[in-house]
């Protein structure tokens, strides 16, 4: 039940921040032909950073399950099967601290552009708050995937990442065949 | 003396998070959370400003557009394409089908940021079919290492990419300035390649002698892709477009190709979309926590520091460059090529504008080491690619792949002295 809703909410949040990427895309492209025409995409720019932001924040989670945010394994590959259910236990624990802390002040950001109005300087004065919240959005369900792998690496669970970087060597290994 | 002490601490932390295997995004992150606790800043309030500004950023989005142009490419034809178009050509070179790894290399690498996208697919291609005609291994697997890094340093880039952001420097400058070096590469490769061939005389006999009209039956699925290429880079270099709007024109380019080329399916765009925002999002995390890092870094004052105890050292900026040199080939046999320019411009970059070295040029500087770090044991991407392709071990790899990475270290001594090869480019493109 909870680990279905997980991870629907990454896949969510995953496919929301690949169709933000599109937008980016599909707006820069709006805006070439639009010049062309002598038609204005009024603060593409603007929105396409919003965009950015969006699809960096909103993947996040998605990203952390697949593998997909690198780090170095050199050394975690080499400890034996023990110490090695240590150091992740660890690391997890920093990991789900920090990114509570950037959630935490990244909505707290949010809260404030909402209190004093802050707005864009371009042609659409769009309220800050909006874009912001997606990127706080995207940062609170990062922090729920770091306690989710937390929570399976304390009950000797191989966490999801670590099962996806495996997979990930082992296909580059395959690759022999093709 | 307390100053020291705390600088060393910071790069002790980083390098003990980096080692246990922290993720670097988050590494970035908590060192400069730690540096900025005696300076009595708000600590959070600037982690979520510089991230905010770090992410909402227009020029930004040229990173996952080109990196989406190349996932969409890669899913294409183009590799076989490039095989069967540029073989004919090379028969009677010195070294023979041996050029293919390197101007296949070239050309891939116009469309794909990556280097190790680069060595895995032409690789793929060129391995199995080079090894069939009786081409020895070390050869093959030095020649595809080497020239898969090129990856980098021909535009689109998405190491320049990162460094541009990190660094405030224009990317379409950079993509420019790319070129000519990239080409030089290039070239010496090719010639390491000849000579080779001249001197040890190991290569099978190529029987192709097949006449104009035949090649260039065989070479006619290029021109689409080599059009591509001209209308992207051209209309950076012709002032017509940003970055970001020539790699939108990628897209939409490699799109139609692959349309064309009858590689386009649902599945095949949705999957490549999916990869470019996985890997747009991992480098956009880590280019936040650089971000923050180097806000911090300017908190502390350790940078200004670090200039002038250098400063002291009375370095010309060729020692120093030579210094960096070596730090970076170091640096590299343990992280990876995104993480040390993010590392470089948070930390570095005053040092080397203190010295009076051009950003610009620093940039391909940067670019070009990285690429050396590639193909260092024992973290080089390239080697790993390849020693999952070929089944021998990175011992091995890594020894046949040294000549290529004494190549790039010419080629940065050469850039060094030749600074023009970097700037002339950049200086004749339109505003």
């Amino acid at each position: 039940m909870l680990r279905a809703f997980l991870d629907r909410l990454y896949a969510v949040s995953g496919v929301l921040a690949t169709i933000c990427l599109g937008l980016i895309g599909a707006l820069v492209l709006a805006q070439i032909i639009g010049r062309q025409l002598g038609v204005i995409v009024p603060s593409a720019d603007d929105f396409a950073g919003y965009a950015m932001a969006a699809s960096a924040f909103l993947g996040l989670a998605y990203a952390f399950r697949r593998g997909a945010h690198i780090r170095v394994t050199l050394l975690l590959g080499r400890y034996p099967p023990g110490w090695r259910r240590v150091m992740e236990l660890a690391l997890l624990v920093i990991a789900t601290a920090t990114s509570a802390y950037l959630a935490w002040h990244l909505t707290m950001l949010t809260w404030e552009s909402f209190v004093f109005d802050d707005r864009a300087m371009g042609i659409v004065p769009t309220p800050l708050w909006i874009p912001q919240s997606v990127m706080a959005l995207g940062a609170m369900v990062m922090v729920v995937a770091c306690v989710d792998e937390l929570a399976a690496a304390l009950r000797g669970r191989m966490p999801g990442y670590a099962a996806a970087e495996a997979e990930e060597t082992a296909a580059t290994i395959g690759q022999r065949e093709g | 003396m307390g100053d020291l002490l705390f600088a060393i601490g910071l790069v002790a932390l980083l390098f003990i998070l980096l080692g246990a295997g922290m993720w670097i995004a988050f590494a970035l992150i908590i060192v400069g959370a730690v540096a900025m606790i005696g300076t009595g800043a708000p600590v959070g309030q600037v982690m979520a400003t510089t991230i905010w500004g770090s992410a909402a950023s227009w020029t930004l989005t040229a990173l996952p557009l080109f990196i989406w142009m190349g996932e969409i490419l890669f899913r294409s034809r183009l590799a076989e394409y490039l095989f069967k178009g540029l073989a004919p050509w090379m028969g009677r070179l010195p070294g023979q089908l041996l050029h293919v790894n390197v101007i296949g290399s070239g050309i891939f690498a116009a469309f794909s940021g990556s280097s190790a996208a680069t060595c895995a697919t032409i690789g793929k291609m060129t391995i199995p079919e080079l090894t069939r005609r009786g081409y020895p291994d070390g050869i093959v697997i030095g020649s595809i290492a080497g020239a898969g890094t090129l990856g980098l340093l021909i535009p689109p880039s998405i190491s320049m990419i990162v460094y541009g952001v990190a660094a405030e420097v224009s990317i379409a400058k950079l993509f420019i300035a790319g070129l000519l070096p990239g080409l030089l590469l290039m070239t010496l490769f090719s010639l390491y390649v000849a000579g080779w061939a001249l001197v040890t005389g190991h290569l099978p006999k190529e029987q192709t002698t097949s006449p104009l009209i035949e090649r260039l039956k065989s070479s006619r699925h290029m021109a689409p892709v080599l059009l591509l290429i001209l209308i992207v880079i051209g209309s950076m270099y012709g002032g017509f477009a940003t970055a970001t709007e020539a790699a939108a024109v990628g897209v939409a380019g490699a799109l139609i190709l692959s349309f064309l080329s009858g590689t386009l399916t649902w599945r095949s765009f949705s999957d490549a979309l999916v990869a470019a925002m996985l890997t747009s999002t991992m480098i956009a995390f880590i280019l936040a926590g650089a971000a923050f890092l180097t806000a911090a870094m300017a908190f502390t004052g350790l940078p200004r520091l670090l200039v002038a105890w250098i400063g002291t050292l009375g370095l010309s900026p060729y020692a120093l460059l030579a210094a960096l040199t070596v730090l970076f080939i170091v640096l590299g046999c343990f992280i990876d090529g995104v993480s040390m320019i993010v590392l470089t411009t948070a930390v570095l970059l005053p040092v080397v504008q203190a010295a009076g070295i051009d950003l610009l040029w620093f940039g391909i500087y940067m670019v070009i080491v990285v690429e050396v770090s590639m193909i260092t044991p024992p973290v080089g991407f390239n080697l790993f690619v390849l020693q999952g392709m070929t089944g021998r071990d990175i011992g091995y790899v890594a020894r046949v792949t040294l000549p290529f990475f004494f190549i790039i270290v010419a080629t940065i001594a050469i850039l060094a002295a030749f600074p023009q090869i970097v700037h002339f480019l950049p200086s004749q493109m339109a505003n």
